[in-house]
């Protein structure tokens, strides 16, 4: 009850409009999304958070704050959907509050004055698990940004890749694998939206590898395998190696040059030329596949009678010998199919 | 090493450990009892790093669409961070019930930003006085305010296509003692005051109120409104003339971008409220201005 009407003084007019506000809330209220439980570290739930949160109406609560806090007499008119919004969606109401907040002791300090310097940081010396919360958060973000688009038919690609190119390149500096595999977990199905690739229904791959993020990641950055297979292979000599199913491959790196090596293809592929698709390949650009395109790159020489094949894929500065950019590559090695070119 | 909200939009590979540093020492400071448990620590870092991402901070380069926030100082930035630290620190603190600190103790010295901040609303109240301070606070300003129950009345007449609908809802209304509304609801839809009981009318009640809630929250629906206003002023300058140019342009003031004008004017089109299709100029027939006047009845 308004304090002026309770100690008898003049009642607040607004309240004649108290049925009409309970309506108004009663058809906006959404139901509330599932709430984080109180000792869950938001670290170990970044899609419950995405399921709660509004895009086109979250990204307006700075300036509708600082509009109020300027006491613009246009706010509420332009910012009457979200306001709208504000009734119904208790996450969006709360997040309001915190903005609204921040945003006063925003502009409550000196805008000029000097920030002083906090000391040098390093992502070497950052805790992993806040670099894979912060993939996770990115890809997830990628993932609503492209939702978004999709229900009102805008173009949010660039924004959406952007966010996944965040997202690989911060991966890179984790330097534990199951960490790593943790941090990118979404990112093939949200890229494959986000670089308008879908599964090719007409042309299905015959098979597709997954590189085997963190299995010989570093700190023990270039483990050689020893396998018999590969023992034509140099001692030493860094790979990514790759899966499908039960047959493996790999790929390595002479100068330049990325080396694709696949081992016992199916009979049905033997003696015909292959075309591989990197789908996460145009995604950053570090690589300059050969042909141009990483959805097609062909294979010069086709499967040999054993099943084996030795392609290029492309060229690249970054070096696999190196940390980061070898988790760089096994991370854009995520999927890689296959498909016959001649068949 | 100072960051600035640039930094992390364009940059965030070489800003991201220092934010995160940053974040860490504020939650320390802020946590108190709390400030050496790690969880509680990565709480309050993790709801800013997950604020900041959903605000388009982190990471979105050019591609995301730039806010408030971008336009911060350094200073100023700070002490946005700094906020939000604090104030989920405190929730924090609040859900463990663990004694809050004492002012003597929040205020101990430390980073400068705090100096210009005073911190009596963090001990009684985390929002202080904030407008729309709650959904119903909100929604009793959506039901007084005069723009934003003008938007609700716009909705409701929109449900004019389906009339079993609009009946519905307005027999909603009379119950709730909206009379006044209905019958100037009614007036504009050319409906009698007194209608026959409706069958079904839940059902239709529910239908309606769907609708409703997709066309109070569009924006597009709000920007026809805004441009409906700013089109009906050009009647009271009109000097008779067959036709009014006006230049859109001119609309594209106060906020409202050229792009959010076009879109109010595709979706007056789409109403049949004016004759629009792309043109730089607008050619507003006195008759549709007094439409647009009806369609944003300002002052009622």
């Amino acid at each position: 009850m308004d304090k002026r009407e309770k100690f008898g003084g003049v009642p607040d007019p607004r309240m004649a409009n108290l049925p009409l506000a309970r309506w108004i809330q009663t058809i906006l209220t959404m139901s509330p999304a599932p709430l984080r439980p109180d000792n869950t570290s938001p670290l170990d739930d970044v899609g419950k958070a995405a399921s709660s949160y509004h895009l086109p109406y979250f990204q307006q609560l700075p300036d509708f704050a600082l509009a109020l806090l300027k006491n613009d007499d246009q706010a509420t008119v332009y910012y009457a959907p979200l306001i709208y919004h504000l009734i119904g969606c208790a996450a969006c109401h709360q997040a309001y509050l915190e903005i609204y907040d921040a945003m006063s002791a925003a502009l409550a300090v000196d805008s000029q004055q000097q920030v002083a310097d906090n000391g040098h940081h390093t992502l070497a010396l950052t805790p992993a698990r806040m670099l894979v919360y912060l993939c996770q958060l990115l890809i997830t973000q990628a993932q609503t940004v492209l939702r978004v688009a999709r229900h009102e038919h805008v173009d949010n690609d660039a924004w959406a890749r952007a966010l996944l190119q965040q997202s690989l390149t911060m991966s890179s500096h984790i330097m534990q694998g199951t960490l790593r595999q943790r941090a990118l977990q979404n990112l093939v199905d949200v890229a494959l939206l986000a670089t308008g690739e879908s599964q090719d229904e007409q042309n299905p791959a015959t098979r597709t590898y997954s590189s085997l993020v963190g299995a010989g990641s570093s700190p023990r950055a270039g483990k050689t395998r020893r396998r018999a297979e590969m023992l034509e292979r140099s001692a030493g000599e860094p790979v990514i190696e790759l899966q499908s199913g039960t047959l493996q491959g790999s790929v390595t790196q002479r100068g330049d040059i990325l080396e694709l090596h696949l081992r016992n293809l199916d009979p049905p592929l033997r003696g015909h030329r292959l075309q591989i698709t990197v789908p996460l390949g145009s995604l950053i650009e570090p690589v300059r596949w050969s042909g141009g395109n990483p959805r097609a790159i062909r294979s010069q020489s086709p499967v040999s009678d054993q099943g084996h094949l030795t392609m290029q894929l492309g060229k690249t500065d970054l070096r696999l010998t190196t940390a980061e950019d070898r988790n760089l590559l096994e991370a854009m090695f995520k999927k890689l199919d296959v498909r016959p070119v001649d068949m | 090493m100072p960051f600035s909200a640039h930094d992390l939009r364009y940059h965030l590979e070489q800003h991201y450990a220092s934010l995160n540093a940053y974040l860490q020492q504020r939650a320390q400071r802020y946590l108190g009892s709390l400030a050496f448990d790690a969880v509680e620590v990565d709480q309050v870092v993790g709801h800013v790093i997950e604020q900041l991402t959903h605000l388009h901070i982190l990471g979105g380069g050019d591609s995301a669409p730039e806010t408030a926030l971008d336009r911060l100082t350094n200073a100023q930035f700070y002490a946005f961070l700094n906020r939000c630290a604090k104030n989920k620190a405190i929730d924090r603190l609040r859900k463990h019930r663990a004694p809050t600190s004492t002012l003597a103790e929040l205020e101990r010295p430390g980073g400068e930003e705090e100096e210009a901040q005073p911190m009596e609303s963090v001990v009684e109240t985390l929002w202080g006085t904030v407008p729309f301070a709650t959904p119903e606070e909100t929604a009793l300003e959506a039901a007084s305010q005069q723009t934003l129950r003008q938007l609700l009345k716009h909705c409701i007449k929109a449900l004019s296509a389906a009339p079993h609908q609009l009946e519905a809802v307005l027999q909603e209304l009379e119950d709730l003692d909206a009379r006044d509304m209905v019958q100037e609801i009614r007036r504009l839809c050319g409906l009698s005051d007194s209608a026959a009981p409706l069958a079904h009318a839940s059902q239709h009640r529910d239908h309606a109120h769907k609708k409703l809630r997709h066309c109070l929250q569009q924006s597009s629906t709000n920007l026809a409104v805004v441009v409906a206003l700013r089109l009906s002023k050009y009647e009271t300058v009109s000097t008779g003339a067959d036709v009014i140019p006006v230049d859109i342009s001119t609309l594209a003031q106060d906020k409202l971008s050229i792009q959010e004008v076009q879109t109010g004017l595709k979706h007056l089109t789409s109403e049949g409220l004016l004759n629009w299709h792309g043109e730089a100029t607008l050619r507003l027939l006195p008759s549709q201005c007094k439409r647009l006047a009806r369609f944003y009845e300002e002052g009622e």
